[in-house]
């Protein structure tokens, strides 16, 4: 409705304006009832709950206070409003009064175009920096080990991104030195270290996902090796803690593999014979290896022993990693060490250096080798800084390649130019910056080049590619139909990925799952393999309604999910073997299907010992309805853990919740959502009775809706209402396309999206391309004076 | 040995550390705009600690007598050549640490604080002293503090009687919720205080070239300044201002090697396999670390608790833990002995060397004081009475050294932290359980 608004000609919207003004006035008398009747009794001058008064609130013209119109629509839409207690207004009046309040509020935002404003200065954060490089120069770095975690705002890690520390810089610094040698090819011979650490709670007594046929255990990692050489790979076992290698009972051996690339290259005899004495760090677990320059697939497994051999032990959990609890039965890996270049022979043709270098010296005179060095180093910041450059533009970097010549070769000048280029803050910051003949305040259309980042940087959090980067820097990303071509093809990349890890980790909380740790008493049965299963569920689901542009109902409620053999034990659903992730169809008794249902999701909104209502209906109400309840008030006394009996059924330990009046206010709201979800344990496991036997109580609701049970009842309640959950996606959507919060005035243009959306059956690409087509994506507001 | 050609000797990392000059302090080394330049440069005060596990046989650790530190017990005769800079101390105590047990005689030994009896994440204990005095020294160095150990594997999930396994792999905690980790690996700390090491010139060379993309970046900044209105001009200069803080972080560094303080650093690559030899370089580190005023409040867990290490370089091929539980038995008892003898003999070595290192206008050892213990006594008993404790250093900050101080009654250990404490400029009214200082630090011991 915007976008049309801004074409008509300026009479055509007058009038528009006009229609949508005589049509407030003439609905007012029923309207304002509404308010008299459901609101006024709290939200008057004398008692302002919640610090609202409707007293001197227009409704007439809810154009002239969008602000506070905005709010009340939203509580009003969700059915937060009025509250449970108070009397609840027939569902039509609910509606039309919607309606007509979010009618005028679209004209009135179609008149006075706000796209708000994001930051102009935006600094690559972790993920976007190491897809950046990967992009760049074919490099896959581990950023985690280069820079520090990025701080969250609104719920993602691309919000709070204009600080620049000191610390921070010089980790940048740091890191462009160390990524510049590794894509060159390193010419200088100094050794380096790397260690590849194993999760300590990793069972590793069957065949791990990814890992070849036959083995057990162990990893396999990406490792890119800076010259062609010897690498000494030395492994070390897990132990107990009493420093004793863990799993070796038997006097038995073990083979245990080294492979690159999926080929053999060694093999270890653990047993208790070669090991020595056990306490001692292993002297004889380590070997040479002989390896061309570049990323190689390095694995250190075990071959695992045919079943006939052993005599398999009954075992009760399929966790294996904690000597107390549940001890391994086998050795297995703790870390690997991989050392090297030993005996270095230079560096071949590796995939960075095959990106870097578009050209090799035409001769071995220096105006030869500083032409190929300007065609390198252009064609690099061109990507680097996501916008043509101009031939003169590559003096800066060329004057490092120089310094880097004189000490070393054509390669050593380039290492040094490429760690400039990637230190720049053209390549450090996306830098949105004002055009001059635009008015304070005014709206106007980003410029081809930013929004082809934008556009990037939403679908893959990467930067453009050289087919998006040419379209906008020949101007024709914002000729009609051109940005819906681009999202389309971004979407079916494989980069789009980015959409299952990088966003819903974040809007689903998934990132959190490494963190958490279940009490072992009283859930043994936990290790890295569950947690690894359980968050892969969940992307590969949602990757699959990306890939397959299913609707977003499906996020809800779906017939099918994706388990491995280990999580399908978790769930207690039978027939899946094997530790390959497989999409399963489900049956209706499996009681597992949408989002809701994914262990992941219950895990991470529960505590060590138990379930959390109250943590499941904050997520459910934040983040699946848009209803955000209010901050708790400040001075909240601390909780009494121990009058409150642990053998109390949930809902009468959170009674108080309900007794107190300052509490109830809220968590009458909070608390019923994630009743509904109780059926699932604190680990996200079927359960249908709760403490000392106790069946659970499922029944719950959600705002301004009946009372319903279970988790059927919730989806159910869910999807009669599509609408609330299309937006709230769509609010996070573009949250994170945007890098910066949700504010009132973008209400419209979520609005406008989910209408259109809704026409498409809500499926997922109709969502992202409404985003990329709305006003707050393409344009921009300048600063007020 | 680690690696197939040999290991880089420990001698060759630290060069001329013996052969080190004693430089007076220069007029240039003085900030120009103090008041101090007309007094003595204030001396650096730092703090470290060292934590060895399953307390000790305290027949042959408590020396005689009292007073003055007169003639040595068997266990720290190693310590003869720093004696008058060592004090011991015997009958302090850890109240917090019980019921007896090793994740609590870790937890407790700096916090002195008791741990929350969980195996989850939920874990809560208390800020440890040395964190506490990095909050305030961590101010002006690079690293507010350093946390260090010698066991490679961490442990996860449950370690010991149901408590989680933080408490024993964490000696430092930053808060009652936040246990800090620590590096074993070698080179991976020096990768944190050095970078890539080197001679003097490499490492001039690397500062410089870090200059330099320093100075193109604020360019850069000064260009992009044009494009954009006066708020984000204002986000700008904060960048800047991040640069020239670096800068000035690299106009240290590089006056540091100006003043050719440091010797040539080699970077480690591996792992020693002998455990002394691992130890030693995890000392040196702490001296190099020093030097460099990377950091000036040290942690250091020389073995973990329950540690089943064995040492057959001095005879002892039986795991230390079930030794520890020796029941009296005279042979397992002198077992124990050898080891806290091996253990105090590194420390030994470490102290000497610290001493031989000059620093301002004394050693390294005058301006450094080093809390050695740990946080159980009796291992046998497993309780946390009459810790095995010894302050070693701390000449210029006022602690006299050479004498045993004995208590009648059991103190608690948290005295001793708060006096510390008290010595490096961080003064409180107390912390947690004190009832006290050690005031015998510092007073006059009349030569007997």
């Amino acid at each position: 409705m915007g976008e049309m608004m801004n074409r008509l000609p300026a009479p055509g919207r007058a009038a528009l304006l006009a229609v949508a003004v005589s049509v407030a006035l003439h609905a007012q008398p029923r309207q304002q009832q509404f308010v008299d009747r459901y609101c006024a009794a709290c939200h008057n001058e004398r008692v302002k709950s919640g610090g609202l008064s409707l007293a001197h609130a227009d409704l007439s013209r809810p154009g002239a206070q969008p602000k506070l119109w905005e709010k009340v629509a939203r509580k009003l839409r969700t059915g937060v409003m009025p509250p449970p207690q108070a009397p609840q207004p027939a569902e039509a009046d609910r509606q039309a009064l919607l309606r007509q309040v979010e009618n005028t509020l679209d004209a009135a935002s179609a008149g006075r175009l706000n796209p708000g404003r994001t930051e102009t200065l935006r600094r690559l954060n972790r993920t976007e920096y190491q897809n950046a490089i990967r992009d760049l120069l074919a490099l896959d770095i581990d950023a985690a080990s280069l820079l520090p975690a990025d701080e969250s705002g609104h719920g993602y890690d691309n919000v709070n991104v204009s600080e620049l520390s000191p610390t921070l810089l010089n980790r940048y610094i740091s890191a462009a030195q160390k990524i510049s040698r590794l894509a060159v090819g390193g010419t200088q011979t100094s050794l380096q270290s790397d260690t590849i650490s194993l999760p300590a709670d990793l069972t590793q007594e069957d065949h791990l996902p990814g890992m070849p046929l036959g083995t057990r255990g162990g990893v396999s990692a990406l490792y890119t090796f800076p010259q062609n050489g010897e690498y000494e790979i030395q492994v070390s076992l897990m132990r107990d803690l009493a420093g004793v290698v863990s799993g070796l009972r038997t006097s038995r051996a073990h083979e245990m593999l080294v492979l690159v690339d999926r080929e053999p290259v060694h093999t270890f005899t653990v047993s208790r014979a070669t090991l020595g004495n056990e306490t001692l760090n292993e002297k004889t677990l380590q070997t040479r290896i002989r390896v061309k320059a570049g990323p190689h697939q390095l694995a250190v497994t075990f071959l695992r022993e045919g079943a006939s051999l052993i005599d398999t032990p009954r075992q009760p959990t399929a966790s294996r990693f904690n000597d107390r609890r549940h001890p391994r039965t086998a050795p297995a890996i703790d870390r690997i060490a991989v050392t090297g270049p030993y005996d270095a022979t230079g560096v071949g043709e590796t995939p960075s250096r095959l990106r870097l270098f578009v050209c090799r010296p035409a001769g071995p005179d220096q105006a030869r080798e500083e032409e190929c060095a300007s065609t390198i180093l252009s064609a690099l910041m061109r990507r680097a800084y996501r916008r043509p450059v101009e031939k003169t533009e590559a003096d800066k970097p060329l004057a490092y390649y120089r310094r880097g010549r004189a000490n070393g070769d054509f390669d050593a000048g380039i290492t040094m130019a490429v760690t400039a280029v990637l230190t720049s803050p053209e390549f450090l910051f996306r830098v949105e910056s004002d055009p001059k003949h635009v008015a304070a305040g005014g709206a106007y259309r980003v410029s081809d080049l930013d929004l082809a980042s934008r556009l990037s940087f939403f679908l893959w959090s990467s930067i453009p590619d050289d087919e998006l980067l040419d379209v906008a820097a020949g101007g024709k990303l914002s000729q009609p139909g051109e940005i819906e071509k681009q999202a389309r093809r971004m979407l079916v990349d494989r980069r789009a990925h980015n959409l299952a890890t990088n966003f819903a980790g974040q809007w689903l909380r998934l990132r959190n799952i490494d963190a958490m740790q279940p009490s072992g008493n009283l859930f043994r049965d936990f290790d890295a393999n569950l947690r690894q299963a359980l968050r892969q569920e969940t992307e590969l689901f949602f990757d699959s309604v990306v890939r397959e542009d299913r609707s977003v109902r499906d996020f809800i409620k779906a017939d099918y999910t994706f388990l491995n053999e280990r999580l399908a034990r978790h769930y207690g659903l039978p027939n899946i073997y094997g530790s390959r992730m497989r999409r399963v169809p489900l049956t209706p008794d499996s009681r597992r299907g949408g989002l809701l249902r994914h262990g992941s999701v219950l895990s991470v909104t529960s505590y060590a010992t138990r379930t959390s209502p109250v943590l499941r209906g904050l997520l459910v109400l934040r983040n699946i309805l848009g209803a955000p309840p209010p901050t708790p008030p400040p001075n909240v006394p601390a909780l009494n853990e121990s009058t409150m009996a642990a053998n109390l059924p949930m809902r009468e330990r959170l009674a108080a919740h309900r007794s107190n009046p300052a509490c109830a206010s809220c968590h009458r709201t909070i608390d019923p959502v994630g009743f509904a979800l109780e059926n699932f344990n604190a680990v996200g496991q079927w359960r249908d009775l709760e403490v000392e036997d106790q069946p659970v109580d499922s029944s719950g609701a959600l705002p301004g809706d009946k009372e319903f049970r279970g988790i059927d009842g919730l989806e159910a309640a869910l999807l009669r209402r599509p609408e609330l959950f299309v937006a709230a996606l769509t609010e996070n959507l573009l949250t994170f396309a945007l890098g910066r919060g949700i504010e009132y005035y973008d209400a419209p243009a979520v609005r406008n999206i989910v209408g259109g959306a809704e026409k498409d059956n809500y499926r997922f690409s109709s969502l992202i391309l409404g985003i990329v087509k709305s006003v707050p994506f393409q344009m921009r507001r300048t600063e007020h004076q | 040995m680690f690696l197939s050609k040999k290991a880089i000797p420990r001698r060759a990392l630290l060069r001329s550390a013996q052969a080190a000059l004693a430089l007076p302090l220069l007029d240039a080394m003085i900030p120009a705009a103090t008041a101090w330049q007309k007094t003595p440069a204030k001396p650096v005060r730092r703090l470290g600690y060292v934590f060895v596990p399953m307390g000790c046989d305290h027949a042959r650790w408590t020396p005689p007598g009292s007073g003055r530190l007169g003639e040595l017990s068997p266990i720290l005769a190693s310590l003869k050549p720093v004696q008058d800079q060592l004090t011991v101390i015997t009958n302090l105590r850890l109240q917090n640490a019980y019921p007896g047990t090793h994740d609590t005689s870790n937890s407790a030994f700096l916090s002195a604080a008791s741990s929350k009896h969980t195996e989850s994440s939920d874990y809560f204990l208390g800020i440890t002293a040395d964190q506490i005095a990095a909050k305030e020294m961590g101010k002006e160095t690079q690293l507010p503090s350093l946390q260090l150990a010698m066991d490679l594997n961490l442990l996860a999930g449950v370690c010991n009687n149901g408590y989680a396994c933080v408490y024993q792999n964490c000696l430092s905690w930053s808060s009652p919720t936040t246990p800090l980790p620590s590096e074993a690996h070698p080179r991976v700390v020096f990768e944190r205080l050095f970078g890539e090491g080197g001679n003097a010139d490499a490492r001039r060379a690397a500062l410089r070239n870090r200059t330099s993309l320093l100075d193109s970046f604020t360019q850069e900044i000064a260009r992009i300044k044009q494009r954009v209105g006066s708020p984000d001009r204002v986000r700008l200069d904060q960048y800047i201002e991040s640069v020239r803080q670096l800068e000035r972080e690299i106009e240290r560094a590089e006056q540091g090697v100006a003043n050719n303080k440091m010797p040539d650093l080699d970077r480690p690559v591996g792992v020693p396999a002998a455990f002394a030899d691992h130890a030693r370089l995890m000392f040196d580190l702490q001296i190099l670390a020093f030097q460099a005023d990377i950091t000036r409040v040290i942690a250091f867990q020389l073995t973990r608790e329950q540690s089943n290490r064995t040492y057959p370089e001095i005879g002892v091929p039986d795991p230390h833990h079930p030794t520890s539980h020796h029941g009296n038995d005279p042979v397992k008892v002198e077992k124990i002995a050898k080891i806290n003898t091996y253990h105090v003999s590194l420390f030994s070595s470490f102290l000497q060397k610290m001493k031989a290192t000059p620093d301002g206008n004394g050693s390294l050892l005058d301006h450094t004081v080093y809390l050695y213990g740990s946080g159980m006594g009796n291992p046998s008993l497993h309780d946390h009475e009459n810790l095995p404790i010894l302050v070693a250093g701390g000449a210029a900050t006022g602690l006299k050294g050479g004498r045993h101080i004995r208590y009648e009654k059991g103190t608690n250990l948290s005295n001793l932290h708060l006096t510390l404490l008290d010595r490096v400029g961080v003064q409180l009214e107390s912390f947690v359980d004190s009832t006290g200082k050690v005031e015998e630090l510092f007073d006059q011991v009349d030569v007997a």
